[in-house]
């Protein structure tokens, strides 16, 4: 297993000094994992390893874009991993997307005034918390996260109204915005 | 600061990768402008990696070794300084400015506006950047499909309320609107209609037709 310190700490090695044996931990650690992810959305096995290798050798180029302050190893492998999944959709004749481009949290266009809470703490606060929620909100989050569709196809999928899934959205996302603004404030 | 922001469920289908190109830049410029909308995308983000890192799986050497040979041609890159934007674009934010080739310029659309229309690849959204005067006002118009406005320079201010820099507007639906744009600098907003509008003034019902096709 591999903290959340561990695994910035592997890829600031790969920034400072092209550390192969800190890419290794971190492959060792997410390629699996980014294919297990892509394949309960019903990715083939032969794609989402495919998008792991590729998604992990992105980790390797853009290692020194990577900012432990805005976001943790986690988030940044999810965004990469997202965004290989987009491209992987659009692939028929379609330019790649710009890693700077998708990687919002990392590039924003005002500094935020506020950047005392860390990333790392937002990360793991965000984890224990999603323990905590619901199984009927669990079951939208994670239709949306792991099956890459919209709140409507979900809606749809689940023969619910488009009302029900709006706020089962908005009461997962409220539990968490009171959880950690309660703790940073 | 701003003061409408994206509802969750929209910022959910962003943050998964599920949204057309179109709906995606608007929300893309949304968050780059708007500090609300960017921490509830930085936690869903981080709950995108919370799921990720709760999967568990084997390690794959194999997968591994032959990885590891193609690092051998692959640098790891220094960061890439932000491009910068040309004269008179320096309102355009950064997830905007690859869309905005060189060549592209404002065009007098009728009524006093003037629109710069984006092609992004595979998507069918009508997607533009309008340009209103101060004091100026869109056609009284309807829509019949969704449409997501993001403004990028200056204000506008219709029934629903007042929106400034970084505010994310959804169309109000069937309902007439007839967005002012606010006193002092043009107002610039990025506009996504997934149906052309339809206009409901006296002047503008003899219009559509053109809307339709596709003419203005």
């Amino acid at each position: 297993m591999l903290s959340p310190d561990e695994a910035a700490d592997r890829i600031e090695a790969i920034a400072a000094r092209q550390d192969r044996a800190a890419f290794a931990d971190l492959f060792r650690h997410y390629a699996p994992r980014v294919k297990a992810f892509l394949m309960r959305g019903g990715t083939d096995a032969e794609t989402a390893q495919e998008v792991a290798q590729e998604a992990l050798i992105l980790v390797w180029r853009k290692a020194a874009s990577f900012d432990r302050s805005r976001a943790s190893a986690a988030t940044w492998i999810f965004a990469i991993a997202r965004n290989k999944r987009i491209d992987l959709a659009r692939r028929a004749g379609r330019p790649a997307i710009e890693t700077e481009d998708w990687l919002t949290v990392f590039a924003p266009e005002v500094e935020d005034a506020d950047k005392s809470v860390l990333a790392g703490q937002t990360y793991s606060r965000v984890k224990e918390l999603l323990g905590g929620l619901s199984t009927d909100q669990l079951v939208v989050i994670k239709k949306a996260f792991f099956e890459d569709k919209t709140h409507a196809a979900i809606a749809e999928e689940l023969g619910l109204p488009l009302g029900t899934v709006k706020s089962r959205i908005r009461l997962a996302l409220g539990r968490l915005r009171d959880a950690l603004e309660k703790e940073q404030s | 600061m701003s003061r409408h922001t994206a509802p969750d469920e929209l910022l959910l289908d962003y943050a998964t990768g599920a949204l057309a190109p179109g709906p995606a830049l608007a929300l893309s410029l949304h968050v780059a402008l708007d500090a609300r909308a960017r921490r509830i995308i930085e936690r869903l983000e981080a709950m995108g990696g919370a799921l990720l890192d709760d999967e568990a799986a084997p390690a794959d050497e194999a997968a591994l070794r032959h990885t590891l040979a193609l690092l051998d041609t692959i640098p790891v890159e220094r960061p890439v300084a932000p491009p910068i934007a040309r004269p008179g674009f320096e309102w355009v934010p950064r997830p905007l400015l690859r869309h905005l080739g060189s060549e592209m310029n404002w065009r007098r659309v009728l009524g006093g506006f003037d629109e710069i229309r984006l092609h992004l690849p595979g998507d069918r959204h009508r997607v533009s950047l309008l340009r209103l005067a101060p004091g100026r006002g869109l056609p009284v118009h309807r829509h019949e499909g969704e449409e997501y406005t993001v403004v990028l320079q200056g204000g506008y201010t219709d029934a629903t309320g007042n929106y400034a820099v970084g505010d994310f507007a959804i169309g109000p639906g069937p309902e007439e609107h007839e967005p002012i744009a606010d006193a002092g600098e043009p107002c610039i907003a990025l506009i996504v209609l997934e149906q052309p509008i339809v206009l409901t003034g006296p002047f503008g019902r003899w219009l559509n037709p053109l809307v339709k096709r596709d003419l203005i």
